[in-house]
């Protein structure tokens, strides 16, 4: 399972969430599965999706679900310490681990080596921690959504991209739209 | 005076509609960041650097909220490209309290390089700024939080290392 095939699973789930999604591919994939108002697509700025995610579930009762991806995440590792430390009961960071920069021309990032990033999350004081295969990531979130308790995600999926345009959305009707899918 | 420089700040800050706090530490906004720890009418939290902050202020901001970040100035150069790509390019309301850290009396000389390109990078990134020198500059903080929201644009703060001088 790949990301695309791994987003498929997912989109059914994170109907009700508002959903920050990681630049690039992922969020071209996503875009390309369902575009739907409660989806905000990072259309710059790597590496701030977790923090994003943070910030609106601080502010927002709704629950939030940060699309990550390995190479994002490792670009900002001290976010997973003030998530663990911080992070209200209304956020899941969903982390799309498949070793690989994928936007950039899948490069290996260092998860595909060494680095585990479920342990540098539990290392970093988040409590819930899952890591799973993509197959199994879909039944994952909807238990975490409904326990409504904070969590990290790893999902593990194979490297590889859809050739997707980029996302034609104009940045404000973007912010608008996500605005009022908050509000709702 | 009747109350603190980082008291008239906040206060100055909170009528203005901030409402959401975070900082990356300097040692000149010790003071205001030890008032935001007890203050229970605002949301506030440490970060771990500006570029991260600026992350949690976008979320902050799309939800409805007025963000402020407290930073040191040499910050700026951690947070440009989050400032352009996020903040500036979906118009979200930030406001920058940055420690300015580049002026004559600076006692640390690894501050100074950083500290004079400041005011020159604000301009270059077109970010509204103020500078305060003395306390009567802190009357100009509240009708610029109301232009970052009119204007939906980051603006910026600059407090000066004397006006902070007696509170560290």
């Amino acid at each position: 399972m790949n990301r695309y095939e791994l987003l498929e699973t997912l989109v059914p789930v994170l109907e009700d969430a508002l959903v920050v999604c990681n630049i690039g591919i992922p969020s071209q994939e996503l875009h390309a599965i369902s575009d739907r108002d409660n989806h905000f697509y990072m259309l710059g700025s790597m590496g701030l999706c977790s923090s994003i995610g943070l910030g609106l579930a601080l502010t927002t009762q709704k629950r939030v679900v940060a699309l990550e991806g390995d190479g994002a995440v490792l670009m900002n590792l001290g976010t997973l310490a003030t998530i663990g430390n911080r992070a209200p009961d209304n956020l899941i960071l969903l982390i799309i681990d498949n070793g690989s920069y994928g936007s950039t021309g899948d490069q290996a990032t260092y998860t595909s080596g060494e680095t585990s990033l479920a342990a540098v999350a539990r290392g970093a004081g988040s409590q819930k921690v899952i890591e799973c295969p993509g197959e199994e990531t879909a039944g994952v979130l909807a238990d975490c959504l409904t326990a409504r308790r904070a969590a990290v995600i790893v999902s593990r999926v194979a490297a590889g991209n859809r050739p997707l345009p980029v996302v034609p959305l104009h940045p404000i009707v973007l912010r608008e739209r996500f605005r009022q899918s908050i509000r709702k | 005076m009747s109350s603190s420089v980082s008291t008239q700040l906040l206060t100055n800050l909170k009528a203005g509609g901030c409402d959401f706090f975070v900082s990356v530490p300097c040692k000149l906004l010790a003071g205001q960041i030890q008032l935001l720890e007890k203050d229970s009418d605002i949301c506030y939290l440490p970060v771990t650097r500006e570029e991260e902050g600026f992350g949690l202020c976008a979320g902050a901001s799309l939800a409805g909220r007025l963000p402020c970040i407290l930073m040191q100035d040499s910050g700026l150069g951690n947070s440009i490209n989050a400032i352009k790509s996020l903040i500036q390019f979906f118009q979200l309301p930030v406001v920058m309290l940055m420690s300015y850290r580049g002026s004559p009396g600076e006692p640390v000389p690894a501050q100074v390089p950083m500290g004079v390109l400041v005011p020159e990078l604000l301009k270059l990134l077109q970010i509204p700024a103020i500078h305060c020198h003395q306390p009567a500059d802190l009357a100009e903080i509240r009708p610029l939080v109301d232009h970052a929201r009119v204007a939906e644009s980051a603006v910026a703060i600059l407090i000066d290392f004397q006006l902070m001088e007696g509170e560290i």
